[in-house]
């Protein structure tokens, strides 16, 4: 059998630069092996040389449309070495700025798999409606992409008047969007014929490999960190995991849309209950985390994301490790791509929601 | 739902969008309306005080050359250098050293803002630095002490019967 190697990347397969090298007999896909690294910067490296506010601006850059919930997991370290007790105005603020964030990703997500597929309103209608939550994340954060909102101890400023309206405003309006998204996409005879039992990752194989958040969620496990070991006031709050049995690409693309109506019935909910108070502990001078180790994980919007942070008593972090979700379903690529057709390579791989400068750091 | 069916609710639904408005701003012919004043600090509380996070504005009556915004920036960008100004005379500040700011660096964090205990450094919803080179992205402290002018912009997300706009 003569085997064909060719090389998808590195320059830019969908979401920076990463490769596969795809073996192909005739167009069918014998082996396909990740290779990633060419967007590692050392960030692990850098914290070492920067105290604990100076690193926020630097964790966002692994996953800038995610920005808040890296640093969720960040600041629920640095909380948990300096023993603090965060403000609850200030978790539901934080709660609020996560699920916003959440709610642009996957629209990222969305807007990307539609141009993968050739749909290309599928990619011009999630990047304006994304325009809907950037407007409320930055009316509340003053930025509107890397908004460098969460502190340890807090949130930097209270929410400015108006963002409850504004919020519910867009939430009325992306309902009413969703429903067209369905029928435009995910309910697309087409769309469906392209992923659906494509690229399947069973519950057994999804449990063995490791993969994380809504990969994981797609091949039927129910497993959400914000359920399964609640952090900030995701106790409280009242809200749905969606589970779907298929593991094929079509039960990926269709849990994120589902997730993002749980996102905003949890943004309504935090934005009702929030009660008033401060919002951020006022910690004078520098921060000084005693001594000691710490390991804290949030679910951010692609999985489980986990911090394991080490102090020696100084104003720097003395070790840090961050382990993304991407980096955790990187695994599930050569298993997946296994025995497709090569045209089928573009939906099944962003299925998978693979974001290589979150997994290279 | 058969494959026809489906298919005819999939065209249906995006051609409906013919008739709504567009959510297209035109920038720089339209602009946005930015409310507030910008992101400022409050140190004695230890909390900031929401706004955009733009161009910076500098009080240089204020400002006492402390380099505590260059520290913090330090380990983040190197946007900020602190640069000495002979013919500036400000009490509080004897040696004249003031922050100049390279806009080619900065991200737009506020921690600097964050930084100063004296409410000298505020960012300002100016978000319109550009330029044709790199020399005019540096900002000498009398450059960011002048307040930006009133950005123009009048337009805002509006949701209306027939989709969410800029109007
Ligand atoms: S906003 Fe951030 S990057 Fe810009 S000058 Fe201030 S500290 Fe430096
Ligand atoms: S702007 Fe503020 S922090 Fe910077 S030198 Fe002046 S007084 Fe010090």
């Amino acid at each position: 059998m003569s085997t064909l190697s060719i090389s998808v990347g590195p320059q830019h397969p969908g979401s920076g630069h990463f490769r596969i090298m795809v073996k192909l007999d005739g167009d069918r896909i014998v082996e396909a092996l990740p290779d990633p690294g060419y967007v590692h910067r050392g960030e692990e490296k850098l914290a070492e040389y920067r105290n604990y506010i100076q690193n926020i601006p630097h964790f966002e850059r692994p996953i800038v449309h995610d920005s808040s919930n890296i640093l969720f997991a960040y600041v629920s370290a640095v909380e948990d070495l300096m023993k603090l007790e965060v403000p609850e105005r200030g978790q539901y603020i934080r709660v609020v700025m996560a699920e916003l964030n959440r709610i642009i990703a996957h629209l990222y997500y969305m807007a990307i798999y539609g141009i993968f597929v050739g749909h290309s309103t599928m990619f011009m209608w999630p990047m304006g409606d994304r325009e809907l939550f950037i407007d409320v994340a930055q009316m509340i954060s003053g930025q509107r992409v890397t908004f460098a909102f969460l502190l340890p101890g807090g949130v930097r400023n209270d929410m400015p008047e108006g963002v409850k309206e504004r919020a519910e405003k867009a939430c009325d309006y992306f309902e009413k969007r969703l429903v067209e998204y369905e029928k435009i996409f995910i309910n697309n005879p087409l769309f469906e014929r392209r992923t659906r039992g494509m690229g399947v990752l069973t519950k057994q194989d999804a449990i063995r490999l490791g993969v994380v958040g809504p990969t994981l969620r797609a091949s039927g496990v129910k497993a959400d960190l914000r359920k399964d070991e609640p952090y900030a006031v995701y106790d409280k709050l009242d809200f749905d995991i969606p589970v779907s049995q298929d593991g094929d690409s079509w039960a990926r693309a269709w849990v994120h849309m589902e997730e993002m109506r749980q996102s905003m019935a949890i943004i309504r909910q935090a934005l009702k209950d929030m009660p008033s108070g401060p919002v951020k502990l006022n910690l004078r001078g520098q921060i000084r985390a005693p001594s000691g180790e710490t390991f804290a994980r949030t679910e951010a919007s692609r999985g489980a994301l986990s911090f394991y942070l080490v102090s020696n008593g100084g104003m720097m972090p003395y070790r840090v490790r961050l382990i993304t979700p991407s980096f955790r379903n990187m695994i599930a690529i050569p298993h997946i791509l296994k025995g497709l057709l090569l045209a089928d390579l573009p939906p099944a791989f962003w299925g998978l929601d693979y974001w290589p400068v979150e997994a290279d750091r | 739902m058969s494959f026809v069916n489906r298919l005819f609710s999939a065209i249906n639904s995006g051609t409906k969008h013919l008739f709504k408005r567009r959510f297209t701003l035109r920038y720089p012919d339209q602009k946005f309306i930015l409310e507030g004043e910008g992101y400022q600090y409050d140190p004695k509380n230890g909390v900031g005080i929401a706004g955009y996070r733009g161009r910076h504005i500098l009080y240089l009556e204020r400002c006492t050359g402390c380099s505590l915004c260059f520290m913090m920036c330090k380990g983040i960008s190197l946007a900020i250098e602190m640069i000495n100004l002979p013919d500036k005379q400000i009490s509080v500040n004897k040696k004249s050293n003031f922050p100049q700011i390279d806009y080619s660096k900065c991200v737009y964090c506020g921690f600097c803002v964050d930084a100063c205990p004296f409410r000298a450094l505020f960012e300002t919803n100016d978000y319109e630095v550009v330029s044709y080179d790199r020399e005019s992205l540096l900002f000498t402290p009398e450059q960011l002490a002048v307040p930006p002018k009133k950005p123009k912009g009048t337009h805002d997300l509006k949701y209306g019967s027939r989709g969410a706009y800029h109007a």
